[in-house]
């Protein structure tokens, strides 16, 4: 093993709210490829964010290459060799491949910019990574996991000395893991530092040398991975968390009605003839790869975005839903994977959030009644158990955890029965994460009913009845939780894909 | 550093007292800054601290006013309206010349300056949210239109309204503004500042007003017809103008087509000084008047220290940017 290319110690960093990161250690060799663990929330993102100066760290040192360094934007750390390969591909659909990996530094030929010199120099990087792809294609014409080889040229064409793959194989099959794979394992001959971000235990058995974990921010532990077992890194994750038991039968009564109907549902080109019925007090998990149209379908069904063709019926009657407005009639409630920016409105007060589907009902003549307002979101923030000071409280100020419940706060008030709960514990710390597990089987035990779409293969394990498959738009797959198996869901989730 | 952090510590610590928290911590500072350009004012030009002059400012105050009341609904939005000026203007210029030239009852025109205004925010507001056209565009645009049809309707000629005396053509309305020396308008203008406070921050349209400037696409999955909503701001915008019209010539008499651009900037300025922010969801009656009252007397100033009305665009212009540009560092700190 090379020499360090990477030592960062002591980081921390805080946000209003929360304690991002407490004091992480964390270094890379050359010729290294070191996994970075946790579960969602525990930090791994912020780290990398203070790395490549997108963040900057409130305390601590970073040394890269034998210097003491600081960052203050992505383009500082490119220059200086480090560079991300991001899960969501930052690519401009609409120019070429080439065009894409030379951006902001493109070749010139006098004022002319000179698309030969890159399609050429584009070739050259593909053969050095074997790899086959037109330089001339459209991006948004290539698969998801060639997008990711761009990436990945991209980053090499950077003169890269580290790179940082963050959950790389979300969106990939297993043939194209494989190919990344080969990619990787020829990076690292050619002594280049490589962090690999994965929740995805089999790959970093597979492809990596050692294993640092985070948890709640912390640094809890760096292991050879040779040395150490699945089950050493998962309790190094999961640490003091004791989870919700995961269910091994439906809890739904046999004869519970049906609520929600979806007939060949038809939306854009990621949601292609879905259909599917959820029940009173059920749990109904949707599973499937990054892009699968799990989203698109939920926002289809839920009037966000346009759909072409299908019927929805709510207990039993055909429904229109042109709108989230209509949604929100027939007691729809939606909580975004992005919080930020489809969940809540940061810059107001927990009140504000809480009555904003349902401010109808607060109202005495044309005035809003602030006073009740505030009694019905007083009485969510305690039967939620959501941390705050007082119900004035901008939402800005809150934790990930608990702005999730404001979210769920706002659907409650609005007496939503169908709850479409999407990343439901995205961005949230791992403490408040099964807070929002009990929450929401308590929600269903109550007699709402309950859609979750994740992409965690344990969190939908842990808290499906049932669990629909979603590959490439269509769904692939329908299992009982009781018959449910990772192995199952990876198979039916992969269908659709050569 | 160390000594830094200190003061701001300070300013954290004046900013929780009960008091300061209930006015608003810029808005006391605005209200210095009045009273200290009043002062200078006074000090620097002989005899500016009479009645006269403040007068004279309050005539500047009510249409201002009405306009900067107007575009804080609209910027709250997260958008913006350029029309405003040219829309007062072609409001005074079509309701004068229907009263003066084809004798029209003078409470009727004052009724038809107001109607005009609400048109011109139907106009943009029903542009900018069920057509999605981006309102710098939309309010360009009805800018021109704006001027084009009030030139048209009046000919391309100026025109004045009645003088008081002139009672026959009925000059009673500019009691509205000011009657036997007592400052009629200014009791109006509160009034009406006082209704769209509560507006704002007691009824549904100000809560969805507020909230859709802050995060719209939230908003809408919320089940709230934002479209709906963002047109109503425009909307009561547009109505405010047709409002601001009537002060206008009932302080200055004479409008001439094809102006009226520059209090654009002056409303915006004074609206965005007292605490509405240019990216919308955050907005202050209270500091509007403000921003009204230091803009107003800082023209009145500039013309009473002999300089040209050239330099008050100057200087205009000057504040909108420095204004907008503190507002875009607030908030990138807090960020």
């Amino acid at each position: 093993m090379g020499e360090c290319i990477l030592k960062m110690e002591d980081i921390d960093k805080s946000f209003p709210g929360v304690h991002a990161l407490d004091h992480v250690h964390f270094d890379v060799n050359k010729g290294e490829v070191h996994a970075l663990m946790g579960e969602n929330g525990a930090g791994k993102s912020t780290l990398m964010k203070v790395l490549t100066g997108i963040y900057t760290k409130d305390s601590g040192s970073i040394n890269f290459e034998g210097r003491e360094v600081e960052f203050h934007n992505t383009r500082e750390a490119q220059d200086a060799g480090i560079v991300i390969v991001h899960q969501e591909l930052n690519m401009v659909g609409d120019l070429t491949v080439a065009q894409n990996i030379f951006i902001g530094r493109e070749f010139m030929k006098g004022f002319k910019i000179d698309d030969k010199k890159m399609i050429e120099e584009s070739n050259r990087l593909f053969a050095e990574l074997k790899i086959e792809i037109d330089p001339k294609a459209k991006m948004k014409d290539l698969t998801v996991g060639k997008q990711q080889m761009c990436e990945i040229a991209k980053a090499i064409s950077h003169d890269a000395k580290l790179i940082i793959f963050d959950e790389p194989s979300a969106a990939l099959t297993e043939k194209e893991i494989e190919d990344l794979f080969v990619i990787i394992r020829d990076l690292r001959a050619k002594n280049l530092g490589i962090v690999y971000i994965s929740h995805r235990m089999d790959e970093i058995k597979v492809i990596t040398d050692r294993v640092t974990v985070m948890r709640d921010g912390g640094y809890v532990g760096t292991l050879i991975t040779k040395d150490c077992t699945k089950e050493d890194i998962i309790n190094m994750m999961v640490g003091r968390v004791i989870y919700e038991e995961p269910k091994t039968k439906s809890q739904v009564a046999p004869d519970a009605p049906v609520v929600l109907k979806v007939e060949h549902l038809n939306a854009g080109r990621m949601v292609k003839d879905v259909s599917f019925e959820l029940r009173k007090g059920e749990i109904l998990g949707f599973s499937g790869l990054m892009g699968a149209g799990r989203t698109e379908t939920a926002r289809a069904l839920f009037g966000a975005d346009p759909k072409t063709s299908g019927d929805i019926y709510v207990n039993g009657e055909k429904v229109t839903i042109n709108s989230p407005q209509d949604a929100v009639k027939y007691g729809i409630g939606y909580l975004s994977e992005d919080r930020k920016r489809y969940g809540i409105v940061v810059q107001k007060s927990i009140t504000e959030n809480s009555t904003l589907a349902a401010l109808e009902n607060y109202m005495s003549g044309i005035f809003i009644n602030k006073s009740a307002e505030k009694k019905v979101t007083n009485q969510y923030i305690k039967e939620l158990a959501t941390k705050t000071p007082n119900a004035d409280q901008l939402v800005v100020n809150l934790s990930g955890g608990n702005q999730q419940k404001v979210v769920i706060a706002k659907w409650l008030v609005r007496n939503c029965d169908i709850l479409i709960f999407d990343e439901p514990t995205r961005g949230i710390d791992v403490g408040a994460k099964n807070e929002i597990y009990k929450l929401m089987n308590r929600l269903a035990a109550e007699g709402k009913s309950i859609i979750m779409i994740s992409s965690e293969m344990t969190e939908i394990l842990r808290m499906s009845d049932r669990i629909v498959i979603m590959c490439e738009g269509e769904k692939t797959g329908e299992i009982d939780i009781a018959e449910a198996t990772q192995e199952l869901i990876m198979d039916k989730a992969t269908r659709n894909i050569e | 550093m160390q000594a830094l952090h200190g003061r701001e510590g300070n300013v954290e610590k004046i900013k929780e007292n009960p008091i300061v928290k209930k006015l608003g911590f810029n808005r006391i500072i605005l209200f210095c800054v009045l009273i200290l350009m009043y002062v200078v004012f006074s000090l620097l030009v002989p005899g500016f601290a009479g009645m006269a002059r403040i007068m004279s400012v309050l005539n500047y105050v009510y249409f201002l006013g009405f306009l900067s009341l107007g575009v804080t609904f609209v910027i709250a939005t997260g958008g913006i309206d350029f029309s405003i000026g040219p829309v007062m203007f072609c409001c005074a210029l079509i309701s004068g010349y229907s009263m003066m030239t084809l004798g029209m009852p003078t409470i009727l025109a004052l009724i038809l300056s107001i109607v005009i205004g609400l048109l011109f925010g139907l106009f943009n507001g029903y542009l900018v949210s069920y057509w999605s056209v981006p309102p710098f565009i939309v309010s360009m645009a009805s800018m021109n239109i704006a001027k084009g049809v009030a030139a048209v309707f009046t000919k391309t000629q100026s025109v004045s309204w009645p003088l008081k005396d002139d009672i026959e053509h009925g000059g009673w309305f500019r009691n509205l503004v000011s009657a036997n020396g007592f400052p009629v308008g200014l009791i109006i203008f509160l009034a009406a500042a006082v209704v769209c406070m509560i507006l704002l921050n007691n009824t549904k349209p100000g809560r969805y007003i507020l909230c859709l400037g802050s995060n719209r696409e939230a908003v809408r999955l919320s089940g709230v017809n934002t479209k709906k909503w963002e047109m109503l701001a425009y909307t009561i915008c547009g109505i405010l103008v047709g409002i601001a019209a009537i002060f206008f010539v009932g302080a200055y008499t004479t409008v001439q087509p094809g102006y009226g651009d520059q209090y654009n900037n002056e409303a915006i300025a004074g609206c965005v000084m007292g605490g509405t922010s240019m990216v919308g969801g955050l907005a202050s009656i209270g500091g509007t008047i403000l921003g009204v009252f230091i803009i107003s007397l800082l023209q009145e100033g500039i013309l009473a220290l002999g300089f040209a009305k050239d330099i008050q665009l100057i200087v205009t212009g000057i504040i909108v940017i420095v204004v907008v540009y503190a507002d875009v560092m607030a908030r990138r700190r807090k960020n």
